[in-house]
């Protein structure tokens, strides 16, 4: 392989670089993602209870469930849109207080609770709301519980969600940028005749491909970076996660220079990119689910690079602690590179022979 | 020209397209593939939703109204609460911290939150002496149910302490709101199966544009209008082979995971009408006829805001104002509808009068768009 000409390639793509729409992508996902994952799908796979309220006289209930933690609590002026909310299942339950509520309480009159629940909120999230609004009511009406509660917590909180979708999108980002971005571009210099044109010249094929791989790492590197400070996830141990993130683009420009050497036009990487993907983002989905046997996801290869940036990002781990991982995505992509050199020459063959 | 005549035009392309296709050893290859891992996503998704809280309970100190429900089974799952009794406080304790599992009738299961009521709790509270119970979590439980959990504690020692309710006839003034679906939720599986029968669509649709690209940029398309074919047969079989690409492969997908037990000829009809829609955006995306990137890009600027409503539908509530709006929100409603809850023809019709009259705007533009572009060439 020759430096001096893999530079001078890699030079050429990143002047013309802007002008390719995937080169946007690389670097408008991370905004993109982070907003769509962190803003809408946040809130999917760990839905609160959600309870509305229509306070007429200034409740202390209202205000007791405002403090109660992890119900998602909606104040409205209607009961008949309440009743629509809770119809619709935008709400869980809904919860009346007339004027003078609380006063009723104390004075011990037992005003009736006009609580409601909508037909598809869980049974699980009607009792949460139920014994919590009886608590609540409980306090306004002063009376010493008879018991006290001691709440022993034992064992590891889970993760929020938006932690463990970080993921999902640090792979987005490593995909977008390290993959997409070398696999089209050598898919369109094949297209266009540019890459005839550049094998006739001093430049060889292994040159070309040196020249996009380290486009791709670059690009997944730097994008890898930002999506993770968006997020507020770059963790305390700087070495450690420039170390995975590194390996990890690295693993996926290699992936990225497969399939464009793998893929003859771009109706081939498409499709080829439309399936084997899943199996890039496979190990993601075990972050989500952690009650789903978390070995499986062990299988696939990105689960080396993706489980030291999680563990690096999102758990504080240091170099110590992740080398092993990464020394296994350092093998598989010592693994990768004689099919990258097969892959490689074949695609120079084939140019030569079509020129 | 006669009909047959063109039909027989429309139908040689149509041949023509696909042929391209199977031609294509690794598209025949990973197409598929790529139907069979939607639909083991789909089948590894839950296909029940657990709405009840799995609690332990040692209650043996425990009296009261409380205390026999828990003794007679009579709180249920479909009252948010799964008891499962323990005879030893201690037995609960490792339960909940150790993770232990516990047979009852002849299940494994296992509690993340375990409730201790003292062994002399009843007479600690007849006698006005302070007492304490002791709930269990595992820190993975959401706070809102550990708070739960608690104030369940304090109500049912109220009870037992000869404490009446602060409010009169709890029970009777909870009102359930709409069609009461305890123990029949949509689950994860039935949420996710509108949203990856619209992205095989999509996606599809990008074949489209591909192949119409293609065709605009290597003037393949100039070439077939000379022959017989006119303009339209052209734009025809490129309709229809979007049309047939997408809606075959969207619905195989559905027959996969079994959709298709429930009004099947509604279904085909709200794909159908997906179908014709995503070719539309598939004619739209080729006609700028750039290279394959280029094309690709255009096509995502249409699937991104086109899968929102398919998005939307996996949230509990009804969609925004602006996404019912969206092109794709009507045949999505008509599949939610019918694989998620049991809807039929009368539910559907509106939403399937608006994806038509989008359908056909979509169809048309794409058309107009398209037509213009191969004149041009």
């Amino acid at each position: 392989m020759n430096l001096r000409i893999a530079w001078q390639v890699l030079k050429k793509d990143l002047r013309l670089g802007p002008r390719s729409p995937i080169l946007l992508w690389a670097i408008v996902f991370p905004l993109v993602g982070t907003f769509v994952v962190q803003i809408v799908f946040g809130s999917l796979f760990a839905p609160q209870p959600r309870l509305g309220i229509v306070d007429e006289g200034g409740s202390q209930v209202a205000a007791e469930m405002a403090a109660v933690e992890g119900i998602d609590l909606r104040l409205l002026d209607e009961e008949s849109a309440l009743t629509q909310l809770v119809r619709d299942n935008d709400l869980d339950a809904g919860l009346v207080l007339p004027a003078g509520f609380d006063e009723q309480i104390r004075a011990g009159e037992q005003p009736p609770l006009q609580f409601f629940v909508g037909g598809e909120s869980l049974a699980s999230n009607r009792l949460i709301l139920a014994v919590t609004t009886l608590d609540a009511v409980r306090s306004v009406e002063g009376t010493t519980a008879p018991v006290e509660v001691e709440l022993v917590a034992s064992g590891e909180p889970v993760l929020p969600m938006s932690s463990r979708m970080m993921p999902l999108l640090v792979l987005f980002a490593l995909l977008i940028a390290g993959v997409f971005v070398p696999a089209f571009s050598i898919v369109q210099e094949r297209e266009s005749g540019t890459m005839t044109a550049l094998l006739v010249s001093p430049a060889r094929g292994v040159d070309v491909l040196a020249a996009k791989a380290m486009m791709g790492l670059v690009l997944a590197f730097l994008m890898t970076l930002v999506t993770l400070w968006l997020n507020d996830a770059l963790g305390t141990q700087p070495a450690a996660l420039l170390l995975a993130v590194l390996v990890g683009a690295l693993m996926l420009a290699e992936i990225g220079l497969l399939f464009g050497s793998g893929a003859k036009d771009s109706k081939t990487l498409f499709a080829l990119m439309k399936s084997v993907n899943i199996l890039l983002f496979a190990p993601v989905i075990f972050y989500i689910f952690p009650d789903w046997p978390q070995w499986i996801a062990q299988i696939f290869p990105t689960y080396w690079i993706i489980n030291p940036i999680f563990e690096v990002a999102i758990q504080d781990a240091g170099v110590a602690d992740v080398i092993g991982q990464l020394a296994v995505a350092l093998v598989i992509c010592l693994a990768l590179v004689p099919f990258v050199v097969l892959l490689s020459r074949r695609m120079t063959q084939q140019v030569v022979a079509a020129a | 020209m006669n009909a047959a005549r063109r039909a027989a035009i429309v139908r040689a392309i149509v041949a023509k397209d696909l042929r391209e296709f199977s031609r294509d050893r690794l598209w025949m290859v990973l197409t598929p593939l790529m139907l069979v891992f939607y639909v083991g996503i789909l089948w590894l998704l839950p296909s029940t939703v657990d709405e009840s809280i799995d609690v332990g309970v040692y209650a043996r100190g425990l009296g009261g109204p409380v205390g026999e429900a828990l003794a007679s089974d009579a709180i249920s799952a479909e009252q948010g609460i799964d008891v499962v009794l323990f005879d030893d406080a201690e037995a609960l304790a490792a339960a909940v911290i150790e993770g232990t599992e516990v047979e009852v009738d002849g299940q494994k299961r296992s509690v993340a939150v375990g409730i201790a009521f003292p062994d002399d709790l009843a007479a600690t509270l007849a006698a006005g002496a302070p007492a304490t119970v002791t709930v269990y979590v595992d820190a993975a439980v959401p706070a809102e149910i550990q708070t739960a959990m608690t104030a369940f504690v304090r109500e049912a020692t109220y009870g037992l302490a000869g404490i009446g309710l602060p409010v009169s006839q709890a029970e009777a003034e909870l009102i359930v709101v709409g069609e009461d679906r305890v123990g029949a939720q949509i689950s994860p599986q039935e949420r996710m199966t509108p949203l990856i029968a619209v992205m095989v669509l999509l996606v599809e649709s990008m074949a489209l544009a591909g192949l119409v690209a293609v065709e605009i940029q290597s003037r393949t398309a100039k070439a077939v209008v000379a022959s017989p074919a006119s303009v339209g047969d052209l734009l025809s079989a490129k309709g229809l082979t979007g049309t047939l690409l997408a809606f075959s492969q969207a619905g195989l997908v559905l027959l996969l995971v079994g959709a298709f037990g429930y009004e099947p000829l509604l279904l085909v009809v709200a794909l159908l009408i997906g179908s014709i829609m995503t070719a539309g955006f598939g004619m739209l995306a080729g006609s700028a006829g750039r290279d394959f990137m280029t094309t690709i890009f255009i096509s995502m600027v249409f699937i991104i805001p086109m899968a929102v409503p398919a998005v939307a539908a996996l949230f509990p509530g009804a969609a925004s104002g602006w996404v019912q709006l969206l092109p794709t929100y009507g045949f999505i409603e008509t599949i939610v509808g019918v694989t998620a809850y049991g809807q039929g023809w009368s539910d559907s019709v509106g939403y399937l009068l608006m994806s038509s009259v989008w359908c056909v705007a979509i169809f048309g533009a794409g058309w107009f768009i398209l037509r213009r572009r191969v004149e041009a060439l």
